[in-house]
């Protein structure tokens, strides 16, 4: 059980942070590329969920998983949007990816007057508490399963 | 007090509009600082009148000092100063080492440059605060490593 990365995007689809833990294969495309694939697939598909429900629909598109991973997606009524990968053996985990924007985000970097809003967080502070937090999450384990 | 985040989002907004405002050139840090400064000394010239409207009278300048450094710390930031140091002959050192004000910003010496910016107007809450109790003083602030930092008081014997 481990997770395998993290993407914070912001309302504009600016990537305000990325970081990975264990990421055995590279998607084959610069980091600028991939961050604009992964919030181009992500409001897609949100669209999608929107309008293809057959019933009212309560919260909206909170994950996929594909044979090998699983992707959550937690977004704040202000945009921000927080996705991380995980192993499969993971279930919901809206409240971690919620204390996330909660508590680290939210503290940490709107409260930062030297964090301007719309750039990549350069805070180290914010890198740290984040990393220190994933690694202390029940489902993290050092080796990858 | 009302919440937290509102005066600390306020704050760090005065902090940047007094800097934007400023042209560009060099001496214009000093002169932000002081603007800030000064901010902070009426606003801590009217502060302690509040605090202290239903207080007994001090007995000398270190029981001053020490109602600053616990209830009016307090009320300002939830916390008391965490140590105070003095030479019995008009200086005074406070060190908080979680400066309510700083913990967001970085834990150890990430930003350490901008960290006097954002002191300035606590130093003025000082200055203003003693001068309403009778006291003469020059407060300026320093940091080594965030969220610790030390304020010194000189108190001015007239």
């Amino acid at each position: 059980m481990t997770v395998h990365n993290l993407y914070l995007f912001d309302r504009n689809g600016v990537c305000l942070h990325y970081s990975e833990w264990h990421r055995k294969k590279q998607a084959g495309i610069p980091k600028e590329e991939e961050y604009k694939l992964m919030y181009g697939m992500l409001f897609s598909i949100r669209s999608f969920v929107s309008k293809m429900s057959p019933l009212d629909m309560k919260d909206g598109f909170l994950s996929f998983q594909t044979s090998r991973y699983k992707l959550h997606y937690y977004e704040t009524p202000t945009g921000i949007k927080v996705v991380m990968n995980t192993d499969l053996g993971v279930g919901p985990i809206r409240d971690v990816l919620h204390h996330i924007y909660s508590a680290l985000y939210v503290e940490l970097v709107v409260k930062n007057p030297l964090c301007p809003l719309g750039q990549t967080v350069q805070s180290e502070l914010f890198r740290s508490r984040l990393d220190s937090y994933i690694r202390s999450l029940p489902f993290f384990s050092a080796r990858a399963g | 007090m009302a919440d937290e985040a509102l005066f600390l989002l306020l704050h760090n907004e005065m902090v940047s509009g007094v800097y934007q405002a400023a042209e560009q050139g060099e001496g214009e840090n000093g002169r932000c600082i002081t603007k800030l400064e000064n901010m902070g000394f009426r606003v801590g010239q009217g502060l302690i009148e509040r605090f202290t409207k239903d207080t007994a009278r001090f007995k000398d300048e270190l029981d001053i000092m020490k109602f600053v450094c616990k209830d009016f710390w307090t009320t300002v930031f939830k916390k008391q100063i965490d140590n105070l140091r003095t030479n019995h002959q008009g200086i005074y050192v406070l060190q908080d080492n979680k400066f309510r004000l700083l913990t967001q910003m970085s834990a150890g010496k990430q930003y350490l440059e901008h960290a006097s910016k954002y002191l300035a107007f606590t130093c003025g809450l000082i200055r203003g605060g003693l001068s309403n109790l009778g006291i003469k003083s020059i407060v300026t602030a320093e940091v080594s490593s965030m969220p610790a930092c030390k304020f010194q008081v000189m108190i001015q014997k007239l």
